[in-house]
């Protein structure tokens, strides 16, 4: 078995622990390719185990969107060991909490638990990991509780209903362009064989990490780990995604009616991600235009001249290829769409020819860094910002992150506002309501 | 990022003030203050930020029967302006140091909430002691959140479970302040003026029913130095406490229907039921686990899992100071409404009739009980359990009896409860969606 301890953990050991007691992440990949990160905390008796698979909706292909999705719920629904159900009535009857969650890039499963029960947590996720049972029944009467999901998230939620719009308008090539939790033709199509094959395909050791942050020692975890999920053999490499979208070569557009109160507007400009230089300028432009109450989006739109309800924009930094920076705004009642998109397009033109001034650069910045400090107090958010900068790359990128959001400067911000946000770049999505 | 299962906020909540913790070293110090302001400090050294909450028998309950929303209203205006500065300079004071700087009412309570890093504790301290002490509530702004606060009510209205919750509560809570939304409405917002406001405020923030809770990288002794020297001479009024009547069923049960274009529908059964100082608290809080409260519950594997008839199906108990009300609730495709609420009455009545068995209690007993360190894990989770706690006054121990009385609960315990609050008939119901 192979434990790589990379050079910054080394050095990290050899320093005195900072001011948050331990920080020291031991790293180790098994022999099967499994990733594992261990931190000890031991503030509380309690522990956060969780498993990040690499895959989500950009893994799918048309026809058979939202699968990644509909796995992750039959992922409660059983093995021959631990039959259907006994997923959550174990972890319940041990007192703990559990979830799960699907992205774009990733699915997630989290058990939040006593830390002497770090044991049965280990294997009930090593378990699933290999033998999960996918029975036809279950997977029958699971589909109608997706179908029922998608109704509450899209069907009848006017925020939801336009960003799937706006999604599939502004990705012609990358299955970004589909909604995470899949088309309703899709959900009700997908067969078991093909839930078989992607999960054979993609829940393989090589292609999980495994984080656990909370009262353990690093080292015995590990060994426990080890002897769980070390069993579980190496799959093939799944298959890379190699759709690229191409650039946009004009405005697009969509209007839709739906039962709703109030419009909505969303933009939505094609931008890099962290591999880009651009990324910490980005992810500070995001923060400048609307973190909190004294940014730029809230204080005119929502504060001064009263057009929004609620006005934002919002940027991935973490998207594993590149995504969206959006904006959205809900206009006041007596406001239309049409007043607040060329609003929002007018703060996007200033930050292209006018500076940012120095308090909001700075004040951006430490918001950014607080927004960490404050992430530790939780064994849960430590863990999963820790997989977070594992799935871009590697754990150790978290140390480096605030160093390259300290360097941007009011200049940065003007050129990317330049480079990525050209007018006929956009797309956008207006949702009015029916009369 | 879609998630397998939402649990409602509203149950999050009520988890928390109902929690039991592993251990039994005390949660905090406590103290009161000359003025009568009680004092809480938890000690969490460990990572350098400090949650503080300020709670203010300021909540929707005392709103004026013609004046519903007020309380809101004062919540929302009270970060906007102090006799120091404007609203926008209190925002970019705390965000420019990454620290956050929130007001606003419930229904029992109105709270001022700051996090802040430990080097920008006596920053974030000022803010909050002006924003108490001397807010200066002006006229625009009050405008500007009447405005706003109407839209927002307006664009609610799309939301069908805010629609039914809202429904219920007028039924259930008939005739009690609790059955007005938190939030008014359009026209009783409408109405209120700055000098509503200023009244409202003058009235009912005192330090001798404020509590105030700081945890975190602080010591008791400097946060008590801090608390004193900023709130040490708010002076005690003369003036006697409101007093608030105890919420009572009305008896009749009624069934309403909110007709909207969607494709699912929402079902809520809800009805009164005790408060939280009553013994039978417990057992009821099992009660309502083993019937909708997790992913093992009988309604979740009835008719999510067994019957793939809805993705979200729970039942809660929302304790509050004033009275309590037991609920339960469903979304489900509208053609198979009427089929998901009969299972409810069915499990409901099931309840009452027969035991539940050791397995189901064992799991619910241990889930509430073990669970518990989940509910306390950061800073701020701590101080809102603290006020909450100190408010309903329920004892620092309270959450070292709640264990040991959630691990003394038997299966006769839960039906006698059940028989006796779970009774389908006694519900009040409303239905949001697609009507023939």
């Amino acid at each position: 078995m192979r434990i790589v301890l990379p050079l910054l953990v080394i050095v990290a050991l050899l320093l005195p622990s900072g001011a948050h007691g331990d920080n020291r992440v031991v790293a180790a990949t098994l022999d099967n390719g499994l990733r594992v990160l261990l931190l000890e905390d031991a503030r509380s008796p309690i522990v956060s185990f969780q498993v990040w698979y690499r895959v989500g909706s950009r893994n799918e292909r048309q026809g058979a969107t939202g699968i990644a999705h509909f796995l992750e719920h039959l992922m409660f629904k059983g093995t021959p060991s631990h039959g259907p159900k006994q997923f959550a009535r174990l972890v319940e009857e041990n007192g703990g909490q559990d979830n799960a969650f699907t992205s774009q890039d990733v699915t997630s499963y989290y058990v939040d638990i006593a830390a002497d029960k770090l044991d049965l947590v280990i294997d009930l996720e090593a378990d699933r990991m290999q033998n999960l049972l996918l029975d036809p029944k279950e997977i029958s009467s699971e589909r109608e509780v997706v179908i029922e999901e998608r109704r509450t998230r899209t069907e009848d939620d006017p925020g939801g209903f336009l960003g799937e719009e706006v999604s599939s308008l502004a990705f012609k090539a990358h299955p970004y362009g589909a909604p995470i939790i899949g088309w309703m033709e899709d959900i009700k199509r997908i067969t078991p064989d093909e839930i078989r094959a992607f999960y054979k395909t993609y829940y393989v050791p090589n292609n999980a990490i495994v984080v656990a942050v909370g009262a353990f020692k690093a080292g015995d975890a590990l060994e426990r780990i080890k002897r769980r999920f070390g069993k579980i053999p190496r799959g093939k490499m799944p298959p890379p995604v190699l759709a690229v979208e191409p650039p946009q070569n004009g405005e697009r557009r969509v209007t839709v009616k739906k039962q709703a109160e109030l419009p909505i507007v969303y933009l939505a400009w094609h931008v890099p991600n962290q591999t880009s230089n651009d990324a910490a300028a980005l992810e500070v432009l995001s923060t400048i235009l609307s973190g909190g109450r004294a940014s730029r989006l809230y204080r005119d739109l929502v504060y001064q001249r009263q057009l929004a309800l609620e006005a934002g924009g919002d940027y991935s930094y973490f998207s594993i290829d590149p995504n969206l920076f959006w904006f959205w705004a809900t206009p006041m009642p007596g406001q239309t769409p049409e007043k607040l998109e060329t609003e929002l397009i007018g703060h996007m033109e200033r930050l292209k020819t006018e500076p940012v001034t120095d308090e909001e650069l700075a004040r951006a910045k430490n918001q950014i860094e607080a927004a960490f400090v404050y992430q530790d107090d939780s064994i849960h958010q430590r863990a999963a910002l820790l997989a977070r900068f594992e799935l871009i790359g590697g754990f150790a990128l978290k140390e480096s992150f605030m160093a390259k959001i300290r360097a941007v400067t009011a200049a940065d911000l003007t050129r990317v506002a330049r480079t990525w946000f050209a007018p006929e770049q956009k797309s956008v999505g207006v949702l009015l309501p029916k009369s | 990022m879609i998630r397998r299962s939402a649990l409602p906020l509203l149950l999050v909540l009520a988890g928390v003030l109902v929690g039991g913790p592993a251990t039994s070293a005390p949660l905090a110090h406590r103290e009161v203050l000359p003025n009568g302001i009680v004092l809480l400090v938890a000690e969490r050294p460990a990572v350098p930020i400090v949650a503080m909450r300020v709670l203010m028998r300021a909540g929707a309950v005392y709103d004026p029967a013609d004046q519903a929303g007020l309380a809101n209203l004062t919540g929302a205006v009270l970060t906007r302006g102090t006799a120091k500065r404007t609203g926008p300079e209190l925002d970019s004071a705390i965000e420019f140091v990454g620290g956050s700087l929130q007001a606003g009412a419930g229904r029992d309570s109105l709270t001022v909430s700051l996090t802040a890093q430990k080097k920008d504790l006596t920053l974030g301290m000022d803010l909050v002691s002006e924003v108490i002490l001397s807010p200066s509530l002006p006229a625009a702004e009050v405008t500007r959140k009447v405005a706003e606060i109407q839209a927002a009510i307006k664009r609610s209205d799309e939301d069908p479970g805010t629609v039914a919750a809202r429904a219920l509560g007028r039924l259930v809570y008939q005739g009690h302040p609790y059955a007005f939304p938190i939030e008014g409405t359009r026209e009783s917002v409408g109405r209120l003026t700055r000098d509503d406001v200023v009244k409202f405020y003058r009235e009912h923030a005192r330090p001798d029913t404020t509590v105030i809770a700081v945890v975190g990288a602080i010591t008791v002794d400097e946060a008590r130095r801090e608390v004193m020297a900023r709130f040490g001479s708010w002076a005690r009024p003369t003036t006697a406490l409101p007093s608030i009547p105890t919420a009572t069923a009305s008896g009749s049960m009624r069934e309403e229907t909110v007709k909207r274009e969607l494709t699912q529908t929402t079902i809520m059964f809800g009805r009164q039921a005790i408060l939280q100082t009553d013994p039978d608290y417990f057992p009821l809080s099992v009660a309502s686990y083993v019937l909708g409260g997790g992913s093992a519950s009988r309604l979740y594997t009835r008719v999510r899992e067994e019957s793939g008839l809805a993705y979200s199906v729970y039942s809660w108990v929302a304790p509050w100071r004033h009275g309590a009300s037991f609920a339960v609730a469903a979304q489900t495709r509208t053609t198979e409404a009427p089929k998901v609420a009969v299972m409810i009455r069915e499990e409901l009545a099931r309840m009452g009739r027969e035991p539940v068995n050791e397995r189901e209690l064992a799991l619910a007993k241990q889930y509430l009980i073990g669970s518990f360190p989940f509910r306390l894990d950061t800073s701020g989770k701590v101080a809102d359990f603290l006020v909450g706690v100190e408010d309903r006054g329920l004892g620092l121990d309270y959450a070292d009896r709640y264990k040991d009385r959630i691990g003394k609960v038997t299966a006769a315990d839960v039906q006698r409860v059940a028989a006796k609050y779970f009774p389908p008939a006694t519900f009040d119901l409303v239905i949001v969606g697609e009507t023939k």
